[in-house]
């Protein structure tokens, strides 16, 4: 009998171990995502994910904004250089994005969403490149090439995020299914236009992505603006 | 033809500016001679722009309109104008629907006439030339001041500038507080990433700081204009004078704990000084000291009244308050040994208190000498003999001791002391105990002589020797055995012993039982016992006076005698034991439990032989040394 009572105990201290270890470490407020997307599960709202996906971008766009400034004072000491030419083509340059705030608050939420969507996944692969370019570089400092890796994982992370968002929207009616066609980079550019990214030097490859990272924060928060209404929007 | 050569100085100017130009900075540096360029351009909040230019130079283009601004987005899109011009500052106004973001703008100057390029372009991207305006509405509030009044913190808030579109998320502002006292020309910098507010700790009082704040983007490193100074002071802060109360204080603290810790290191005397002792009763020239020694000749050397010619003055006289000291004779122990000695004691004393012999008061005497005058006053004026003799005689209920007298079951009448005023203490180191005991310090006086003598009742020896002795040593035998119980196993075998053997002899059973400095029961020896049995007294060395002694005295039965004396620290070799009790002897202290810590009694007791034994009448109960705790009560302290 007390043998058994003493399994009930190592059972519920074990359970209560596994709550508490279950927790997420996540800066913003600890609550299970629901991973298949049952219209019952309901533990995040809307406006708490966006908020993540948000923060997600700043942190993107703020560790992007450190590589292209170390990669300029490392390898670019010099004024001189050309940093402002005007035919900075990026590989994402075939994607169309709203150029300005009203343009962007215009836009429909889906097409906004899928703009997102694309540009993101437009970077998976020049950022893993790049990531190995910059290992094989003696001479540029560990940190950045580390900030390179953390680079790909969080604009793999962000992406996640923001499907999420979207098969969330999805699940509320607010838009309708998404093109399906997004994961797919190829169909991103039209190929006459489209500039090999393995074709871009690794600096202006960081300019690029610098931009881009703005660009996907800033729709974010156009769109949080839009879906989840807040009285200073 | 002619203008070839023109237009290559000319590119080949704007290609040396150009270099200037395609720096990441929206001013450029300019070489002399210079020719019209953009000064500067800058958003405010991310959705419009402005761009100024300079004439440089070509003074003859300072009019307005003199040089116009054209712009493009992409390479192959035309050249536009400046949607808005704004002469008077040479300012060319984009509006939002101009702007386009995220996309690489590059501005030209040309002359009116649309002929001369002064410079190819200079390009940039909107969201890199963010410059933020001042965030506006800074005001500070007082945090805390230090205690002694000389710093205080404050909380510096504002408000971000309305221009910037925060409240969507458009622009995300990080802010730079900077301040410094008003005559210093050095500015401390503060970063804050996120939020609208800063502490400032550490500012002094009574200086004045200024303060101002600039903006700028986050993940950007442009930095908008300043705000307005505003100015921190805080002036006649009342705290500030409190320094002086606050030492005061502290002074203050510092002389209690000077005192205190006077106060510890003089405890002893302190205590000497507010707690007096209170007075025992004491033999001028003996003190505990002696009787630890064991200087027993001395002892009874002075206690025979030899050395200072002190006197025993019986100390129960209560109605005269002082008893005049009586000188006493000091007799040689050996006298006292026999009955002749004693008899001749008492016809000494029936004689009168003559010189031929003094009244020798008993052993208790030694009590009660308080013989602090010369000793004339001794005989000048004895109270007379009846007094004297009562004195001797009364068992006044509230002496100053009550007499222990174990065994005695007749002894409870509510006078703790029993008949037999012998019982003493035991003390250590009597040579010879019989000799000793065979005096009383009291005596009965059972008869008066018509000539005015005084025919005293034998002591205890005495009557034990002539009355019936076995009849006591039955009584005291059954107490014995009921004594031995109570012991138990705290008493060795050995020393009940020779408790039996000297039964007869015994007239109580006054057990002083004494701890061990161990303090693990009873000190046993069996050579206690056989000395101390001499008239009818167990003792115990009491070689420490602890607090294990208060349980072993319990140990007695109520009904017995209430033995709860305790001796002061007795000499420290148990073999030399002790004799036996004296009659009487000293009470020393009061210990906690209400015992009586008594001075063991002279071991020549025999010297002081001031009391005759008369044969024929048991002595009265005489209150002894020892007070029982019931007994205390009605004593006054």
């Amino acid at each position: 009998m007390q043998k058994n009572k003493k399994d009930e105990w190592s059972f519920a201290w074990l359970g209560a171990l596994c709550l508490v270890l279950r927790t997420p470490t996540d800066t913003v407020r600890a609550a299970p995502i629901c991973d298949n997307g049952q219209a019952s599960c309901q533990v995040l709202s809307l406006a708490d994910l966006f908020d993540r996906v948000i923060q997600h971008s700043s942190r993107m766009h703020g560790m992007s904004n450190d590589l292209h400034s170390q990669f300029e004072q490392y390898f670019l000491p010099s004024r001189n250089h050309i940093s402002n030419r005007v035919n900075r083509n990026c590989h994402t340059s075939g994607i169309l994005t709203p150029n300005g705030k009203e343009n962007a608050q215009r836009l429909a939420v889906k097409e906004l969403t899928e703009v997102i969507l694309k540009l993101l996944w437009a970077w998976r692969d020049p950022l893993w490149h790049f990531h190995q370019s910059m290992a094989h570089h003696d001479d540029f400092n560990s940190f950045s090439s580390n900030k390179a890796l953390v680079m790909g994982d969080l604009v793999h992370e962000l992406r996640t995020g923001v499907e999420k968002v979207a098969e969330k929207m999805q699940n509320l009616g607010i838009i309708s299914n998404l093109v399906n066609g997004l994961r797919s980079p190829e169909q991103l550019l039209p190929s006459p236009v489209r500039p090999q990214w393995s074709l871009m030097n690794d600096y202006d490859l960081l300019f690029c992505l610098r931009r881009d990272s703005n660009k996907v924060q800033s729709y974010l928060k156009i769109l949080k603006c839009r879906i989840v209404p807040e009285n200073d929007c | 033809m002619w203008s070839s050569p023109l237009c290559t100085l000319l590119l080949a100017a704007s290609l040396g500016w150009l270099s200037a130009f395609l720096m990441d900075d929206d001013h450029m540096t300019s070489s002399a001679p210079s020719s019209p360029h953009f000064t500067a351009c800058v958003s405010r909040d991310q959705a419009t722009f402005r761009c100024w230019w300079s004439e440089g130079s070509f003074h003859n283009l300072s009019q307005p309109g003199a040089l116009r601004v054209f712009y493009r987005y992409k390479k192959n899109s035309p050249w536009k104008e400046c949607p808005e011009y704004i002469h008077s500052n040479k300012e060319c106004f984009f509006d939002s629907n101009h702007t386009t973001i995220w996309t690489s703008c590059c501005v030209q100057l040309r002359s009116h006439d649309n002929v001369t390029y002064f410079n190819t372009e200079h390009c940039f991207s909107v969201e890199n030339i963010v410059r933020p305006d001042p965030p506006v509405a800074v005001n500070w509030t007082l945090l805390g001041v230090s205690p002694y009044g000389l710093h205080y913190d404050v909380i510096v808030t504002w408000d971000p500038p309305a221009s910037a579109d925060v409240s969507m998320g458009w622009m995300s502002l990080a802010y730079e507080v900077q301040y410094r006292r008003w005559n210093s020309s050095e500015w401390t910098v503060v970063e804050v990433q996120g939020g609208t507010q800063q502490t400032l700790y550490g500012l002094n009082v009574e200086e004045e700081y200024e303060v101002h704040i600039r903006s700028r983007m986050k993940a950007f490193t442009k930095f908008g204009g300043y705000s307005d100074s505003i100015f921190i002071q805080l002036a006649n802060y009342p705290g500030r004078e409190s320094i002086f109360p606050v030492a005061l204080v502290l002074g203050i603290l510092a002389v209690v704990i000077l005192l205190m810790l006077l106060l510890f290191s003089q405890q002893q005397r302190l205590t000497l000084l507010l707690l007096p002792p209170v007075p025992t009763p004491k033999i001028k020239g003996i003190d505990s000291e002696m009787l630890k020694k064991g200087k027993f000749e001395e002892l009874n050397f002075i206690l025979s009244g030899g050395g200072m010619g002190s006197s025993c003055t019986p100390l129960f006289y209560q109605d005269e308050p002082l008893v005049d000291c009586i000188e006493l004779d000091p007799l040689d122990p050996a006298d006292t040994g026999d009955k002749g000695g004693q008899s001749s004691e008492a016809q000494r004393l029936i004689g009168g208190r003559q010189a031929s012999g003094r009244p020798t008061v008993g052993g208790l005497s030694h009590t009660l000498s308080f013989c602090d005058e010369d000793d004339d006053s001794v005989v000048g004026d004895p109270p007379n003999q009846d007094a004297l003799w009562t004195l001797l005689t009364t068992p006044s209920p509230s002496p100053t001791s009550a007499l222990l007298l174990p065994g005695q079951p007749e002894l409870k009448q509510g006078f703790p002391g029993g008949r037999d005023p012998d019982p003493s203490l035991a003390h250590d180191g009597a040579p010879r105990p019989q000799a000793w005991l065979n005096t009383d310090f009291y005596a009965q006086v059972s008869d008066v002589m018509p000539s005015g003598g005084v025919v005293l009742s034998p002591g205890q020896q005495l009557r034990a020797q002539e009355s019936t002795a076995a009849r006591e040593g039955q009584k005291e035998k059954e107490e014995e055995e009921a004594k031995k119980k109570k012991l138990g196993a705290q008493i060795e075998g050995e020393g009940k012993d020779p408790v039996g053997d000297e039964e007869p002899e015994q007239q109580f059973q006054l057990v002083v039982m004494a701890a061990d400095p161990v303090g693990d029961g009873y000190t046993t020896d069996a050579m206690n016992w056989q000395t101390g049995v001499v008239n009818g007294y167990h003792t115990l060395p009491a070689e420490s006076v602890g607090d294990v002694i208060a349980p072993s005295v319990a140990v007695k039965s109520a009904e017995d005698y209430q033995p709860s004396y305790i001796l002061p620290d007795a000499s420290p070799t148990p073999a030399r034991y002790l004799p036996p009790v004296s009659d009487y002897t000293i009470v020393q202290e009061v210990d906690y439990q209400h015992s009586l810590i008594l001075n063991p009694p002279p071991p020549q007791a025999p010297a002081h032989q001031c009391l005759p034994l008369h044969p024929l009448k048991p002595l009265t109960p005489m209150p002894v040394g020892y007070i029982t705790p019931d007994l205390l009560g009605s004593i006054t302290p």
